[in-house]
């Protein structure tokens, strides 16, 4: 069994952490209140742009390479998860952990190879 | 004490994301309700002892699946309306699927009261002075070898399909190509003339 | 300390209260710290560019982020009317807490870490990992065009760089037989030969540590990989909208992120609070005293690296990640396993 009270700190960090940064945005506005700095107007509100008004929705279509990174990205990731255990556990399993896990890096290999081969990887 | 109350505030927090997800108007906020929910499961799995499983949780779907399902969600050209629209029309199905649902954790409420089978004790007792994630590679690379290699397999079929379906060739670009680049060198590109003074330069 | 709280205060009252004091102990600090190297950068760059840097408000303009910090805090925050509200304060809020909390794990000495967990190296992965949404929440609630492209941009590019940072640490893993970073830092005492503590003098992992380095100030965003903010194409780029505390957290949370890549360079690489060599007198030295120096040693590369070196194109970025970055990765860690099973497992 792990023992979770290491893990106990974290979760009173986390608690500190989200106290202190939300003082950090909130106390600052209710601050702005108080001394007067706090002045809203309609230009000031208004999103930025160089002078004029937007011309267009600013959430716009994007190109479909940042899905392709996200995609490739999830896979690597993966492909890091399963590395995670056998990189520790290198003592124990021995060469048929070893060759396990070239043969699962070949795998690998050729899938980043096919993706740099049909330009998965490039951008302009 | 407080591992309840950690318990009971992860699972607490863990439902209410997750009908806020479907109950969100606007699909990105759908989408970092998730990610909350995500959170409170790895919690969750803390509690229960399984730290590489709750950090590959937040690594794998916080980190990595859900900058996906936000990049898609952020795209999407949203008509609120076709969206209630649709939310009718497939109730019933919605309905049927929770009701398998719930079946299914009756019955495993029930197998589970019933008294364990320790089929997986039996066959590979878990250690209980090696931290989870060194347990997890002592049999995941040699007992499990196959299915571990099978998931391989599907990561390159994953990956093969993502770029089949996504990746479009676009013509007229010029990429910069690097060894050409470092590769030229000042004869390929100039030259050297004994230009004659009154006549033009041939070119 | 917790025992004696609790002894005082009871058991459970006694370890909050104990554990409560360890916390602000590390997150106060922190903010000192992050204020002063703002400080010791600009100085840098001045130094760099033949300038004199801040050095009026204060003795040498030691007080000089003070008084930025208070002129901050007193400006308007604004919320631009087209702006989902709630996100667009929240974004901050999350940068600057995950900026904090990945410092738990930090060993700051022997037996000095506020959670010591076993699997301490993929805590900070995760932790960091959460860091990409400060920056994609604020681009999508501001409602504006440019931090919108900017957040698009540093999702992508912080996404790939945690590629390479995943492979660059299984190397050291490997060595060290552990996630603990406590058990990482005391596998590198005397690493070579008995005489040097710290695996980046190792030649199989030196160009780990070098690779290591790079890809931190890609997933910081720093300079010269600032394509997010790059001002000639996106203005601030995510920070467009924000003004005031709000746009200083993130200010605050980027330098506290590359303070935790100095610090996590110097505990992977170069043997975190042990001495740099494994020689008696020097264990005289507090160990917190060889960390900081060893991260402050990072963060002046870091600003180095900032004051000297041109800003790449984004397609380079790119590149760099997945095509040199990623593949050498790879081959380092077929090289290493098999080193290490040749010398350490075979028998």
């Amino acid at each position: 069994m792990v023992d979770l009270s290491e893990y106990l700190p974290i979760l009173l960090f986390l608690g500190v952490a989200l106290v202190l940064s939300s003082l950090f945005v909130f106390g600052p506005m209710a601050l702005n209140h108080v001394t007067g700095a706090y002045k809203p107007n309609a230009d000031k509100l208004a999103e930025y742009e160089c002078g004029f008004p937007a011309f267009e929705d600013a959430r716009a279509q994007f190109d479909v390479r940042f899905y392709l990174v996200a995609i490739l990205f999830i896979i690597f990731d993966l492909e890091a998860a399963f590395l995670y255990p056998w990189a520790v556990s290198l003592d124990k399993i021995g060469w048929t952990g070893w060759f396990a896990m070239m043969g699962f890096l070949v795998e690998l290999v050729i899938g980043f190879a096919y993706a740099w081969k049909k330009g998965a990887l490039e951008w302009e | 004490m407080i591992q309840a109350f950690a318990f009971y505030l992860f699972a607490t927090m863990l439902i209410a994301s997750a009908v806020l997800v479907i109950s969100a108007r606007n699909p990105v906020h759908s989408v970092l309700w998730l990610i909350l929910g995500f959170f409170n499961a790895a919690g969750l799995m803390l509690l229960l002892g399984a730290e590489f499983i709750a950090m590959l949780l937040v690594i794998v779907y916080v980190g990595a699946v859900a900058v996906l399902f936000l990049f898609v969600v952020m795209m999407l050209d949203i008509d609120f309306a076709e969206l209630r629209a649709g939310f009718v029309r497939y109730l019933p199905f919605g309905l049927l699927l929770a009701m398998v649902l719930a079946v299914e954790m009756i019955f495993a409420v029930g197998a589970w009261k019933a008294g364990s089978l320790e089929m997986a004790q039996r066959l590979v007792p878990i250690p209980s002075d090696v931290p989870n994630i060194e347990a997890i590679g002592d049999l995941l690379y040699t007992r499990y070898l196959y299915v571990f290699e099978g998931a391989g397999l599907v990561l390159l079929v994953a990956l093969i399909g993502a770029i089949v379906l996504t990746h479009r060739a676009r013509g007229g670009i010029r990429p910069q190509n690097i060894s050409e680049q470092v590769k030229r060198r000042p004869q390929d590109a100039t030259r050297n003339i004994d230009q004659p003074v009154g006549q033009g330069v041939e070119l | 300390m917790t025992a004696w709280f609790q002894t005082q205060l009871g058991d459970g009252l006694g370890w909050f209260v104990a554990n409560l004091i360890l916390v602000l102990a590390i997150a106060l600090p922190l903010m000192l710290a992050v204020a002063m190297i703002i400080y010791g950068e600009r100085r840098f760059w001045g130094a760099f560019a033949l300038r004199r840097g801040p050095n009026v408000v204060g003795p040498f303009g030691l007080l000089q982020s003070f008084a930025d910090g208070l002129k901050v805090a007193l400006q308007e925050i604004i919320v631009p009317s087209a702006a989902n509200k709630a996100l667009f304060l929240i974004a901050p809020i999350l940068t600057f807490t995950v900026a904090q909390i990945l410092w738990a794990v930090i060993p700051f000495g022997d037996k000095m870490v506020l959670s010591d967990i076993n699997v301490g190296l993929l805590y900070i992965l995760a932790a960091s990992s959460i860091g990409v949404y400060g920056v994609m929440i604020a681009g999508w609630s501001s409602n504006s065009k440019y931090p919108f492209y900017s957040a698009l941009r540093a999702a992508a590019q912080m996404v790939s760089y945690e590629v390479s940072i995943g492979f660059v640490l299984l190397g050291v893993v490997m060595f060290a037989g552990s996630f603990n970073l406590s058990e990482i830092v005391l596998a590198q005492k005397g690493h070579i030969f008995g005489l040097v503590n710290g695996f980046a003098l190792n030649p199989l992992i030196f160009p780990l540590s070098v690779i290591f380095m790079i890809s931190a100030m890609a997933e910081t965003g720093r300079a010269p990989f600032d394509l997010t903010e790059a001002e000639s194409e996106l203005v601030a780029g995510y920070q467009t909208e924000y003004s005031g505390m709000a746009f200083a957290l993130y200010w605050l949370g980027e330098y506290a992120n590359v303070l935790l890549m100095c610090a996590l360079n110097a505990t992977l690489f170069w043997g975190g609070w042990l001495p740099p060599i494994d020689w008696a007198p020097l264990y005289l030295v507090p160990g917190i005293i060889w960390l900081f120096a060893k991260i402050f040693l990072g963060f002046f590369i870091f600003s180095w690296v900032k004051a000297t070196v041109p800003r790449y194109r984004y397609d380079q970025v790119m590149r760099l990640g997945w095509k040199i970055f990623l593949p050498i990765s790879l081959i380092w860690i077929v090289l290493i396993s098999g080193y290490l099973m040749l010398t350490r497992y075979s028998a």
